[in-house]
């Protein structure tokens, strides 16, 4: 008897527009309980080495997690996962909002995409009814009107409705995926991937209640019921209701790793027009929350000033307003409001889209590039109109939008020159608004993540730096014992950062935000063991959990071998080696022979060999990945 | 003297500000300012002095100055 999962898999190729219904066995499951893990799973088993990124034969899955629609805080998320069109790697992106949980209702656990549709299309999904629809009167218009028309047309007026925007219709490689406007998968370019299948939108209502399904309905009410209070008696769960991320930006800018006009600087003067402060007075309109979410971390903002800035598609995170603002040198936050709600509407992810605008910035400014390419477009750092205007560019690829719509690698390659010293990458992804010179195992897992630069790979160094702090102590159930400064480099180092990265994998797993479980947030270990067991009725430890996460990201690394990466691709932009030019760290850089060393010490604490990172087919017996071993053609004592 | 709670620390005050004006007799130790506060020293990352970064076990501020302390940054 299964129990948490319907163990439907929905399954449509849109070549021939056909769908069908696919039934997990128990054992599966139990191994691959949803999100990443899942569809990393099928992802390898299925899709073809080497094919086209943006071509038919690439697969996108839109995975939930065991706990994705369960009645609590920050059990939201689905993974969209696919061949990256920005790495060529293993792609991967978690979304919160409603869609996950409202297909987790209709009854179905994932959907798996094949093929490309002749014509634009959109899914419409009630419950077990499956159609798909002519798309094309939608096709170029924007999320909001064409959210509005599916809708009208489905007369279901609370239809959740995943859908792409223009961007993503042009194949910006980095195009993402909204759901009811406001929430993404934002990063690894599976927007794109959707648009490459002419698919526009994926809507869905389901009448299912997820307590039915549950082994245990009490204790999950009851859970329910406890964190919705919970969220304001701890500290940091507070602060993202209050504040959200956008709180970060002066704190990280005093500890001197803001990254400002292209990670050259740890420090920004204009600070103060981009910090919480500011953002109060100047954007905020309200807030709002994911699904069952008591968090509401998410910001609404509205402007009619100096910039006119719509409140339908959400307010900038702290991500976006470091990589509009300090990154590209502007303190001006009603213009990073508007780059956001373009980004938003165009369906881009905000982090890449921001990274390449800085990147073009300093080529500007070194003569790589001028105004023929830009479109006379006066691309230096600080320039808040050009900036706006530069990612409607790239939203319509005209002019120099046509080439930063490729990446930052690509761009930097074409240009040419020093341009790819500019570019700040791991593996064609765009680094995250996190300088890993004041916390260097967010630079390990920049380094080792599948998908390329990702700050959410492993809990960030600062909060297992204190013994005393809720953060460290939070962590103790998942085996961390030792408190270890921010820029220690060591072998010590590396066994905190891999604990971590497996227990952030199994919240990509299993379907729960990173602001939910400690470290981050306020939910223990005890909980999530208490949800997960009275949701599937599995008798399971916090070792089991952690296994999870490791065996999702063992998938994910032999997607990429099989790919053809290997540890030259596990590497961070040089620029990080070099050392910051200003603020509390000025003169840090990240020493080099100390982390390779720490890399090394990492794969062999993964069971990982150093010099190829291919997983040992030991290592992965013990994961029960024998399969995949064979799959990828892992032999004994390679 | 100007202290910013930054972050969650200003889960910590009663009024839960993040701005508080205090008027202090003379210079007094940011480890002692902290106690008085109420915030834990283990939740506090970083500490300012009118805008430079200084040791929380050692510095000290007077009255005219602008102290501010963040939390550890765990990602977002």
């Amino acid at each position: 008897m299964r129990y948490g999962y319907s163990g439907k898999i929905l399954r449509v190729d849109l070549a021939t527009h056909k769908v069908w219904t696919e039934t997990l066995s128990e054992e599966f499951y139990r191994l691959y309980p949803g999100g990443k893990a899942l569809a990393a799973a099928i992802l390898l088993q299925e899709l073809a080495p080497g094919v086209d990124p943006l071509g038919p034969d690439n697969i996108l899955i839109l995975a939930n997690g065991l706990l994705t629609g369960a009645p609590f805080s920050t059990a939201t998320r689905f993974s969209a996962v696919a061949r990256s069109p920005l790495t060529g790697g293993f792609g991967e992106s978690e979304a919160g909002g409603f869609w996950g949980p409202e297909l987790k209702l209709a009854g179905w656990e994932a959907i798996v995409m094949t093929g490309r549709s002749a014509e634009p299309v959109y899914l419409w999904i009630k419950d077990d009814q499956v159609e798909i629809r002519d798309a094309r009167h939608l096709w170029r218009h924007d999320p909001e009107e064409a959210q509005a028309v599916i809708r009208q047309e489905t007369g279901e007026k609370l239809a959740r409705v995943l859908q792409i925007g223009l961007g993503a219709e042009n194949l910006v490689r980095y195009g993402s995926l909204t759901n009811e406007l406001r929430h993404f998968n934002g990063r690894s370019g599976m927007g794109a991937v959707m648009g490459s299948k002419h698919v526009k939108a994926v809507a869905v209502r389901g009448s299912g209640k997820y307590l039915d399904a549950a082994a245990e309905a009490p204790p999950l009410s009851e859970m329910g019921r406890r964190l919705a209070k919970a969220v304001k008696e701890h500290p940091s769960s507070w602060d993202l209701q209050v504040r959200g991320t956008p709180g970060l930006t002066a704190g990280l800018d005093a500890a001197g790793i803001l990254p400002t006009r292209n990670f050259r600087q740890g420090s920004f003067e204009g600070v103060d027009g981009l910090r919480w402060e500011t953002y109060e007075k100047e954007l905020l309109s309200g807030r709002r929350s994911c699904f069952a979410c008591a968090v509401r971390c998410k910001r609404e903002v509205k402007v009619d000033d100096r910039y006119q800035v719509s409140d339908s598609y959400g307010g900038p995170e702290y991500e976006t307003v470091a990589g509009f603002g300090s990154n590209c040198g502007i303190d001006d936050l009603q213009a990073v409001a508007k780059a956001n709600e373009l980004c938003n509407r165009y369906t881009m992810d905000s982090i890449s889209a921001s990274s390449a605008i800085s990147f073009a910035m300093e080529c500007f400014e070194h003569g790589l590039i001028g105004p023929k390419e830009t479109g006379g477009l006066d691309l230096r750092f600080g320039n808040a109109g050009a900036m706006v205007a530069c990612v409607e560019m790239i939203a319509r690829r005209e002019h120099i939008g046509d080439l930063l719509a490729e990446g930052t690698r690509r761009a930097a390659e074409a240009i040419g020159g020093d341009a790819p010293l500019f570019a700040m990458h791991v593996k064609g992804q765009e680094l995250a608004m996190h300088d890993p010179r004041g916390k260097v195992g967010v630079g390990l897992g920049y380094a080792i993540n599948e998908a390329g630069a990702d700050h959410l790979t492993a809990v960030h160094d600062p909060m297992l730096a204190n013994p005393d702090s809720l953060s460290f102590k939070g962590a103790q159930p998942l085996g961390i014992t030792e408190a270890l400064p921010p820029r220690e480099l060591s072998a010590r180092k590396a066994a905190n950062y891999a604990l971590m990265e497996n227990w952030n994998s199994f919240e990509r797993a299993i379907g729960l935000c990173f602001f939910g479980p400690t470290p981050r947030s306020f939910i223990p270990v005890d909980d999530v063991l208490t949800a997960v067991t009275a949701a599937s009725g599995w008798e399971i430890s916090a070792e089991d959990l952690l296994r999870i996460g490791e065996r999702a990201t063992n998938l994910a690394r032999l997607f990429n071998v099989r790919e053809g990466f290997t540890r030259r691709d596990d590497t961070l932009p040089e620029r990080l080696f070099q050392p910051l030019e200003n603020g509390a760290l000025a003169g840090v850089a990240i020493p080099r022979e100390e982390f390779e060393q720490t890399m090394t010490a990492l794969y062999q604490l993964k069971g990982w060999d150093p010099l190829t990172t291919v997983p040992t087919r030991e290592r992965l017996a013990e994961l029960g990945l024998e399969w995949a071993a064979d799959l990828v053609g892992v032999q004994p004592g390679q | 003297m100007r202290v910013h709670l930054g972050g969650h620390l200003s889960w910590y005050d009663p009024q839960k500000r993040a701005w508080l004006e205090l008027n202090q007799g003379g210079p007094i130790a940011l480890l002692e300012l902290v106690h008085r506060l109420g915030v834990p020293p283990a939740e506090i990352a970083v500490a300012t002095v009118n805008r430079r970064a200084v040791d929380l076990e050692t510095a000290v501020a007077a009255n005219g100055d602008t102290v501010e302390f963040f939390t550890a940054v765990g990602g977002g």
